[in-house]
Formats: structure tokens, C-alpha cells, sequence
């Protein structure tokens, strides 16, 4: 379905803020599995998943999406294959405009948009029996503005907007991060359920290890942009977050004794 | 009572310029200036055509046109070239100055025979009034041939307000209100935020040359240096406007800024019959819109430190 094969990308290349933040990725997802990525801070968790969704173009490599070569495709082109949540809750929806409109907006993802009318009748009935489905009663409040709604309602709105057209990919970034406990309870269990339901290929960053455990049938640690661990099947379910953390704890250690060791050579050398 | 139809006459056909600043303005939060120099680009083809006997319909729909196309300069200079977008305004409107110079061939066109749109509607108005000179309103002796001409102004208003209305609830519509909220949302829906910028500063700047074509065909020429100040008179009424209706409802705001415009001119009207020296026009616009940007801010401020010192 998605195939990443020797993927590179440097931010800032030849200014002292140089990053390197993808390093030669190769990742090829089946069809239907739901892959969770974890890794350390600066890791290119995230810049994975922009890579995939276009925000920016790659260095090197190519990316292979539902039997297109997507590589040079625009970002926007690229959502008529790929559904989106953003870490921000704010990022998913236009908060000016009403919840019918966000949604309609959606449900003509990767479609040109011409001077037929936005919100028919048929579609506004769509819209309340899918709003209604959140269980949440935003359905008796579509013509209100989103920006009226907390994080976690719009976070759930954009959710049913990324899946409403079924989506090739589903892009997860740290969807729950910036919500609190119980929202982004309310929202994994919405995305699980979504997932299952329309059987969608979602490649889904996160920082919490037991959502990391829970969900998913691969998973994958990267670090230093690259992808240093991958576990599938009964590997991946066998997991408990403390196996995470020891993995987490190896890598920091390794780091150490990389810095240490340059030092050492550096005294002796230099 | 011929200043107060003249000025509700001038308010109605500038209120098309307001509804143009209003797109690029408030939608796209975008400080077009390119503006300034579309408004007398609509007037400019508009009247060099009228001149050479084009019929009027036909004249201010090239210079719509012609509008559409200096805004999607000004977008494209933005998105494509990544140029900031003020200096992207400003370019386009340096370079409209020499072109409208081209189009007249000199910098005053006046229409003193020609046939225009303001001609058909003083016929259509002799037509309704039945021939007479003048009419009875409230009171007052009023010229027929400026009742219609003010009619006719309004109803250009009114049918674009209308027209704006449901076109801002079509899809391309929603696609464009959506870009100047949330572009990052709008490419994750599939849509190209930078041609719905190049698309939406089209369709504004169009607005803008629809409004100086008719104003040149109501005071009977054009003029290169009309555009100067036009801007901030279209922010002006946009903002007199959000205060007259308060929500920002989209329909409301359509309103608001045919009301703003109208208003706003009635004010400077009553204004310069009071004295004022026209030469201060401009500047006290200016420091008007400067108040109106940073009141609301200040007023907001204010309340904060009120319920500070409650909390203390």
C-alpha cells in the first residue's frame, strides 16, 4: 500500500542548524495494517509522517502510495490518497466556518470544487447522522462555528473528516497529545473503532507507551532518523510498555557511549 | 437633498469596492493594495471604451475582467513566487499606474456624450416616472434622472451582495472562506491554497474594478490618480460595517459592508458641508481606520486589568 524506499531528508543542509532528519527510511506497509511509530525526541517520528503527507518534497528516495509514485505530487494532491489528524487540535478545522461546512469541505476530499451547492439537503442529513455517531450532541449544533468546541470535540470532528471519504492512508500525529485524559481516551477509542471498522491502512505516531502496546499490529522505534526497530505479529502483540522502555533505555545508553567514546578519541588525537 | 442622494449614490457604488476589501481583507486576512490600482483600472477600460462606442454592458464587464486579472497578478506574485504579500499588492499596483495611463492615453477621460450604464438607467427611470423632471419625495423636489441613477446603484449593490452570498456557500465558496481560516486544513482536504489565494484576489479585485467602472460612468470620467487612498476606504466601510451588525455572520458581513460604505460616505459628506477642508479627507480616514484597528484591542485590555485587580 505505502512504500518508503531510501528516503532522505536535511533540513538547513550546509548552515550550522543542519538536520538530519531522515536517514535512509525503507518501510513498506500491507494493506489494512494499522503500523504505530515511537521514538525519542527529534527522532523523525513526525517528519515521517510529513514526508509521506508532502508537506515538504525529499531529498532522496521515493514514495509509493496505493499504486502511485507520489514522490513529486503537491501535498494537496497527495490528500486525495491520504486522510490527516494533526497533533493541534486547531490544525484540522477551519474555525470560522460552521460544523456542516467543515464537514461537507470533507466530503469532497481530493475532489475540484466547482458552484454546485455546499450543503445540499441530502448531505446535511449525512452530516447530522454522522456527526450524531460521536455521541457527543454536536449534532443540534452543526451551524454553529467549530472554534466554539474544546480540543477534543474538534479533534473528533477532524477525525470523522480525514475518514469520511475512506482514505488510501490515515496519518496520525500524535493525535491525542495535546488533549487531556479523558479526551484523548475518548479519541483513541473513536480512532481504534474507525480503523477497524473501514479496515484502513494508518500509519500513527504517538508518545504514550500504552497506547504504543495497545494498539496497532506492527510497530516501529526510530531513532536519529532512522528506523532501529520493528515488531510484527505475535512480536508485536507480546509487548508490554516495559519492553519500550528498556529498548528506550539501550538506545540512550548506546548515545552515551558514543559521545563518551568520540571524547576519548578527541583527548587522545587532538 | 441632492448631496444626500449624490452621497448615497457614490456609498452604494463604492460598497462593490468594500465587498472586494472585504474578500482579500477579512477572509484571506490579506492587505491587498493592488486595490488602489484596480479601481481605476475598471474605470480606465471602462471609459476609453465607452468612448469608442462599446456598449456599456459589454465595457464594464471587460473591465471586470481586467480587474480579475491584476488581482491574479498580485496571487501569483504571493503563492508562486513566494513574495511577501504586500509587496506583492504593491508591485501590481506601481505597474497598473503605467497601464492605465496606456489604456486612456492620458490621465483624464472624461464621458461627456458617450452612452453608459448611469444614460440606460436615467431612460429606464424617465420610463418608470413617466417622463416627469422632477419627483416629490417626503416633501422635497428631487431630480428624476439622480432617483434613478441612486436606484440603479443600489440595485448593482444589492444584486452583488446577493450574488456574493450564495457563491460563499457553493463548494468553490466554502473552499475559498476555508483557505483564509485554516490553509493547512485546506490542502489536507485537497485543496490548492494557493489557487484559491490567486482565485479569491481574482474575484475581489474584480469587485474593485466593477466599482470604479461605474464610478466613472456617474461622475463622467476617469482619472488616473482615483485609486489613491481607495484602500483604506474600503477598510473604512468594512469596519463600520462589522460594528453596525456585530456577528460575523457571513451575511451580516455582506450587509454590513453595504452599510458601512453608504454610512461612511454620509459622514464625509455632512462633514465637508460642515467646513471640513477636503484636503484632510484622506488623512482623517486613515486616522479613523488606526482607531478602529486598535480600540477593540485597547477596550479587550481594559477589561482585563479590570478583572486583574477584582482577582487582587
Amino acid at each position: 500500500m505505502l512504500e518508503l524506499t531510501g528516503v532522505r531528508k536535511t533540513f538547513n543542509a550546509g548552515t550550522p542548524n543542519e538536520v538530519r532528519s531522515l536517514q535512509g527510511i525503507d518501510l513498506k506497509l500491507d494493506e489494512g495494517s494499522f503500523v504505530i511509530v515511537i521514538g525519542t525526541n527529534g527522532s523523525g517520528k513526525s517528519t515521517l509522517l510529513n514526508a509521506v503527507a508532502g508537506t515538504f518534497f525529499v531529498d532522496e528516495g521515493s514514495i509509493r502510495l496505493a499504486g502511485h509514485d507520489t514522490t513529486r505530487w503537491p501535498e494537496h494532491k497527495r490528500a486525495q490518497l491520504i486522510g490527516r489528524v494533526f497533533q493541534n487540535p486547531f490544525s484540522g478545522t477551519a474555525p470560522e466556518l460552521s460544523i456542516a461546512e467543515n464537514l461537507v469541505l470533507s466530503a469532497r476530499r481530493g475532489q475540484s470544487r466547482t458552484l454546485g451547492w455546499a450543503l445540499n439537503a441530502s448531505l446535511r442529513e449525512q452530516v447530522f447522522e454522522t456527526v450524531k455517531s460521536l455521541g457527543m450532541g454536536l449534532e443540534n449544533r452543526l451551524d454553529n462555528a467549530i472554534g466554539s468546541l474544546s480540543g477534543g470535540q474538534r479533534q473528533a470532528l477532524t477525525l470523522l473528516m480525514s475518514t469520511w471519504l475512506k482514505p488510501k492512508l490515515l496519518l496520525l500525529d500524535e493525535h491525542t497529545a495535546a488533549l487531556d485524559p479523558k479526551s484523548a481516551d475518548q479519541i483513541i477509542q473513536l480512532s481504534d473503532q474507525v480503523i477497524a471498522r473501514d479496515k484502513l491502512t494508518t500509519l500513527m505516531v504517538t508518545h504514550s507507551m500504552h497506547q504504543a502496546v495497545n494498539l496497532g499490529d506492527r510497530l516501529i522505534m526510530m531513532h536519529r532518523g532512522q528506523i532501529i526497530c520493528d515488531f510484527r505479529g505475535a512480536e508485536k502483540r507480546r509487548l508490554r510498555v516495559d519492553d519500550l522502555l528498556n529498548r528506550f533505555e539501550e538506545v540512550r545508553r548506546g548515545d552515551l557511549l558514543d559521545e563518551t567514546a568520540a571524547e576519548m578519541l578527541q583527548r587522545t588525537y587532538v | 437633498m441632492t448631496l444626500l442622494i449624490g452621497a448615497l449614490t457614490i456609498g452604494f457604488i463604492l460598497s462593490l469596492l468594500a465587498l472586494g476589501v472585504l474578500i482579500s481583507f477579512r477572509i484571506y486576512s490579506f492587505s491587498d493594495i493592488t486595490a488602489e490600482g484596480s479601481i481605476t483600472l475598471g474605470a480606465a477600460v471602462a471609459a476609453t471604451l465607452l468612448t469608442k462606442g462599446t456598449n456599456p454592458l459589454l465595457a464594464t464587464g471587460i473591465a471586470v475582467f481586467a480587474g480579475m486579472l491584476a488581482g491574479a497578478c498580485t496571487g501569483i506574485l504571493h503563492t508562486r513566487f513566494k513574495i511577501n504579500g504586500l509587496l506583492s499588492g504593491i508591485l501590481v499596483m506601481t505597474a497598473l499606474y503605467s497601464i492605465n495611463l496606456h489604456i486612456m492615453g492620458r490621465s483624464n477621460v472624461p464621458l461627456l456624450s458617450a452612452t453608459t450604464l448611469m444614460t440606460w438607467a436615467e431612460g429606464a427611470g424617465n420610463g418608470l416616472f413617466g417622463g416627469a423632471e422632477n419627483i416629490n419625495v417626503a416633501g422635497w423636489e428631487v431630480s428624476a434622472r439622480e432617483l434613478s441613477v441612486l436606484g440603479f446603484s443600489f440595485l448593482a449593490a444589492a444584486l452583488v451582495g446577493i450574488i456574493l452570498y450564495i457563491f460563499f456557500r457553493t463548494d468553490l465558496g466554502t473552499a475559498m472562506r476555508a483557505t483564509g481560516d485554516n490553509p493547512q486544513m485546506v490542502r489536507a482536504m485537497g485543496i490548492s491554497d494557493g489557487n484559491m489565494i490567486v482565485f479569491g484576489l481574482a474575484v475581489s479585485n474584480g469587485l474593485v474594478a466593477l466599482s470604479g467602472a461605474l464610478l466613472a460612468q456617474y461622475q463622467g470620467f476617469s482619472d488616473v490618480q482615483m485609486g489613491i487612498g481607495m484602500l483604506v476606504w474600503g477598510l473604512a466601510s468594512v469596519i463600520i460595517g462589522e460594528a453596525l451588525v456585530g456577528l460575523k455572520q457571513l451575511n451580516l458581513l455582506i450587509t454590513g459592508a453595504l452599510m458601512g460604505s453608504v454610512l461612511f460616505r454620509l459622514l464625509v459628506a455632512i462633514a465637508l458641508r460642515w467646513g471640513m477642508d477636503p484636503n484632510d479627507l484622506k488623512l482623517i480616514t486613515a486616522v479613523f481606520v488606526f482607531l478602529a484597528l486598535i480600540v477593540p484591542g485597547l477596550i479587550a485590555k481594559a477589561g482585563w486589568k479590570k478583572v486583574g485587580v477584582r482577582n487582587a
